[in-house]
C-alpha cells in the first residue's frame, strides 16, 4: 500500500481515538496488538487471508480484543482487516503512533525487554532515555523473550542495546 | 571378219546417231572441249590441293618421327630406370640393416622417454594424494572447529536462559536504566 494510503487510515483512526477520547489507550493498544501481529504468523495469516470471509475475521478480531482493548481499538482494527487492509496494520499503527506521539511533541521510544517492566521502571526508563538522547519520549515496551535479558531501545535512528541476546552473539561471532 | 564388224559398226554408227564412231575414243570435236577442260581441272587441283596434301604428308612425316623419337627416348629412360632398380636393389641390404638399426635406436628412446614420463607422473601423483591428504586433514579441523562452535553456542544460549532467573532479569533491566541514565549505553547507529 502506498505511504499517503497508510497516513490515511493512520490520520482517521487518530482522529476518530481522539474524538471518543481515549487516544492514549488506543495508542497503546494498537502499538502491542500491532507487534503481536507482526510476531504473530498465524495471526498474520489468518488476518490477512482473503479466502476466509471478512466477517469471520471480524469475529477473530473481537475475539482477540474485545475483553483486553477498548471498543474503539477492536472497530478500528476491524474496520482496517475489512477493508482488506489487513497485510498493513503494523505501518498503519506506526503511522498513529507517530502521529499521536508527534501531536504531544513526543518521539516515540521502541523497547523491548524479556520480561514486563514495572510503571516505576518505565519511568526511569523513559527518564533515562530522555537523558541520553535529548528528547521527550514517547515509551513503548514490548515483551520480547529472544532477547532473552536486559532491554534494547530504538529512539528513531539510534540503538541502545543492552541485550543478552546481543552479547550472546557477539561471542558467537568471536568464537 | 572382225575387220568386217568393224567396218559395219562404223558405218551403222554414222548412220545411227545414238552411236558413236568408236568404243573407246570420243569424237574429234569432243576432244577440242574435253582435253583443255581435263587441263584446267588438273591445273586447279595442282594450284589449290596439292599444296595442302603436300603440307598433310609433310605433318604425317612429322608425327611419325615425333613418335619414333618418343619411343626412342622412353626406351632411354626404361633403360635408366632398370639400371637404377638393379642398382637399388643391390642396395637394399645394407639400407633394410640401416632401417633396422634406426628403429633399435628409436625404440630405445622411446623406453627411455616412457620411463621419464612415468617416473614425473609418480611423482606427482604422489605429491596430489599427499596434498590432497593435507587438505583433508586441514578440511576435517575446520569442521570439527565449526562443529565445536555450533555446540558451544547451542550450550552458551541453553546455559544462559536457564541461568537468566527473574532476579537476573531485574537486575539487568536496572542495570541497563543506570548505564543509559549516566550517558554510558551501548549506541548503534541503524
Amino acid at each position: 500500500m502506498s505511504e499517503s494510503r497508510i497516513d490515511g487510515y493512520a490520520n482517521a483512526m487518530f482522529e476518530v481515538a481522539r474524538a471518543e477520547g481515549t487516544l492514549d489507550e488506543v495508542e497503546d493498544e494498537l502499538f502491542r496488538f500491532g507487534r503481536s501481529f507482526e510476531s504473530n504468523e498465524g495471526l498474520r495469516d489468518t488476518l490477512t487471508d482473503d479466502g476466509i470471509p471478512v466477517e469471520r475475521r471480524q469475529a477473530i478480531v473481537e475475539d482477540l480484543l474485545g475483553p483486553n482493548a477498548t471498543a474503539t481499538t477492536t472497530q478500528l482494527v476491524s474496520m482496517v482487516v475489512a477493508a482488506g487492509r489487513g497485510r498493513d496494520l503494523p505501518a498503519i499503527i506506526d503511522s498513529l503512533v507517530a502521529r499521536a506521539s508527534s501531536a504531544k511533541d513526543l518521539e516515540v521510544a521502541e523497547v523491548r525487554s524479556a520480561v514486563e517492566l514495572t510503571d516505576d521502571q518505565q519511568d526511569r526508563l523513559r527518564a533515562a532515555l530522555a537523558n541520553a538522547t535529548g528528547k521527550q519520549l514517547n515509551l513503548k515496551v514490548i515483551v520480547d523473550p529472544t532477547v532473552l535479558g536486559g532491554l534494547v531501545a530504538t529512539v528513531g535512528d539510534t540503538v541502545i542495546d543492552g541485550t543478552v541476546r546481543t552479547r550472546i552473539d557477539q561471542l558467537k561471532s568471536r568464537l | 571378219m572382225t575387220a568386217a564388224n568393224e567396218a559395219m559398226n562404223g558405218f551403222v554408227a554414222v548412220e545411227d546417231p545414238s552411236q558413236t564412231h568408236h568404243w573407246l575414243w570420243p569424237e574429234g570435236y569432243e576432244l577440242l572441249f574435253g582435253v583443255p577442260a581435263t587441263l584446267l581441272v588438273f591445273g586447279l587441283l595442282y594450284w589449290k590441293a596439292w599444296p595442302v596434301i603436300k603440307q598433310g604428308m609433310a605433318a604425317r612425316t612429322q608425327r611419325v618421327q615425333d613418335e619414333l623419337d618418343e619411343a626412342t627416348k622412353a626406351r632411354g629412360d626404361a633403360e635408366a630406370e632398370a639400371a637404377r632398380i638393379r642398382e637399388a636393389l643391390g642396395d637394399i641390404e645394407t639400407e633394410r640393416s640401416r632401417i633396422l638399426a634406426d628403429a633399435d635406436v628409436q625404440a630405445e628412446a622411446t623406453l627411455v622417454d616412457g620411463r621419464q614420463r612415468l617416473d614425473a607422473e609418480t611423482a606427482e601423483m604422489e605429491s596430489k594424494a599427499a596434498s590432497d591428504l593435507e587438505a583433508a586433514a586441514s578440511r576435517s579441523g575446520d569442521e570439527l572447529r565449526s562443529e565445536i562452535v555450533r555446540l558451544s553456542s547451542a550450550v552458551i544460549d541453553r546455559v544462559v536462559v536457564e541461568s537468566v532467573d527473574d532476579t537476573a532479569h531485574q537486575e539487568l533491566i536496572e542495570a541497563y536504566i543506570s548505564k543509559v541514565g549516566a550517558g554510558a549505553g551501548v549506541r548503534n547507529d541503524v
